[in-house]
């Protein structure tokens, strides 16, 4: 038995080793970012292809979403921080109207864009392939974080995980400033 | 070491599974057993929530305005007075990385609605139209609020 024991140990730490690397790979890398164009609350429009030439830090969200708004104050943070270095922060709000996501923004007072995905067309289309196969695919992305680089390629996507939840978006900090030293 | 083989193909299979957890139609299921009441008598509605292992819904008092509580409203009718619903206590979610916590419900627990016929009801059977409306989470998703409706179904004897 203690021999048997013996021999699974090192499989099962195999094991675990893949599942805990799968789970941390993040999905599109280098992929081309779905392009979009969408309304702010602001009543301005927004498209992707604008942006070229500027790092974009995408958040998907919705008003009701626990983990997007523990994220909101860091965001704001991220993009006092990081808005003269060339970074542009936007939230993509998935099938909401104007004036719920506009009591949102009442509290946390963004100095960024809040876009509004009415129909959470732009959001399904940045659900990753065979990530929650059986969910909508506008629900896939809720609460995730993208770096889009100024070639318009995916370099960051974290989707949920709220067991190592980073509300203080420590890691997609830290690769914004891998990219930005990189340059 | 046929024993070995076995667990090199069973262990990720099984933990890849884990991984692709189907999410059903409703993770959550109400159940409410008949009341038989008397006219004029008052008795209680005995809602019977289980919610799918892994997720968790909103309490029906979130700390946060934003959110969305899990709230039953039922139809009125003029025979039937329903009174204060009775939630069991919320559980402690914590939100990693952040020192807040959120106040939830998972597992199975019990919604407890008084209420009281009126005198002159006249035997019978009465059904009250319900909907429970919540949003849910587990730790990869959360999930578009939901309105789930049910009946209840009175004897009046």
């Amino acid at each position: 038995m203690k021999s048997i024991l013996k021999g699974l140990l090192p499989i099962l730490i195999i094991c675990f080793s893949i599942v805990a690397n799968a789970q941390e790979q993040q999905p599109m890398l280098g992929q081309t970012a779905p392009s979009f164009t969408l309304k702010a609350v602001d009543g301005k429009t927004y498209s992707l292809e604008q942006l070229r030439g500027k790092y974009v830090v995408i958040h998907f969200a919705a008003t009701w979403c626990p983990f997007c708004n523990a994220e909101a104050p860091y965001l704001q943070e991220l993009y006092k921080s990081y808005y003269d270095k060339g970074v542009e922060v936007f939230i993509v709000d998935v099938k909401e109207d104007k004036g719920m996501v506009e009591k949102t923004l009442a509290r946390f007072n963004f100095s960024f864009p809040v876009l509004l995905d009415e129909n959470g067309a732009v959001s399904a289309k940045y659900a990753p392939e065979g990530v929650q196969p059986d969910l909508a695919r506008h629900e896939v992305p809720l609460a995730s974080n993208l770096i889009i680089d100024k070639e318009g390629k995916i370099r960051f996507y974290s989707l949920l995980n709220t067991t190592a939840f980073d509300a203080k978006l420590t890691k997609l900090k830290e690769k914004l400033d891998s990219l930005l030293n990189s340059k | 070491m046929i024993m070995m083989n076995w667990t090199i193909i069973i262990v990720p299979v099984f933990l890849l599974m884990g991984n692709r957890k189907p999410v059903p139609a409703d993770i959550l299921k109400i159940t409410v057993p008949e009341i038989v009441v008397s006219a004029g008598k008052k008795a209680v509605i005995k809602m019977k929530v289980e919610i799918m292992k892994g997720y968790h819904i909103q309490a029906n008092k979130v700390k946060d305005g934003l959110l969305i509580p899990t709230t039953v409203k039922i139809d009125e009718d003029k025979n039937i007075t329903t009174g204060r619903q009775e939630f069991p206590s919320a559980k402690k979610f914590k939100l990693e990385g952040t020192n807040d916590f959120l106040d939830v419900f998972d597992g199975v627990f019990e919604i407890r609605i008084p209420f009281k016929t009126i005198e002159k009801i006249p035997k019978g059977k009465y059904i009250l139209n319900a909907k429970l409306h919540y949003q849910a989470c587990d730790n990869k998703t959360c999930l578009f609020p939901k309105r789930i409706e049910f009946s209840i179904l009175i004897k009046v004897v």
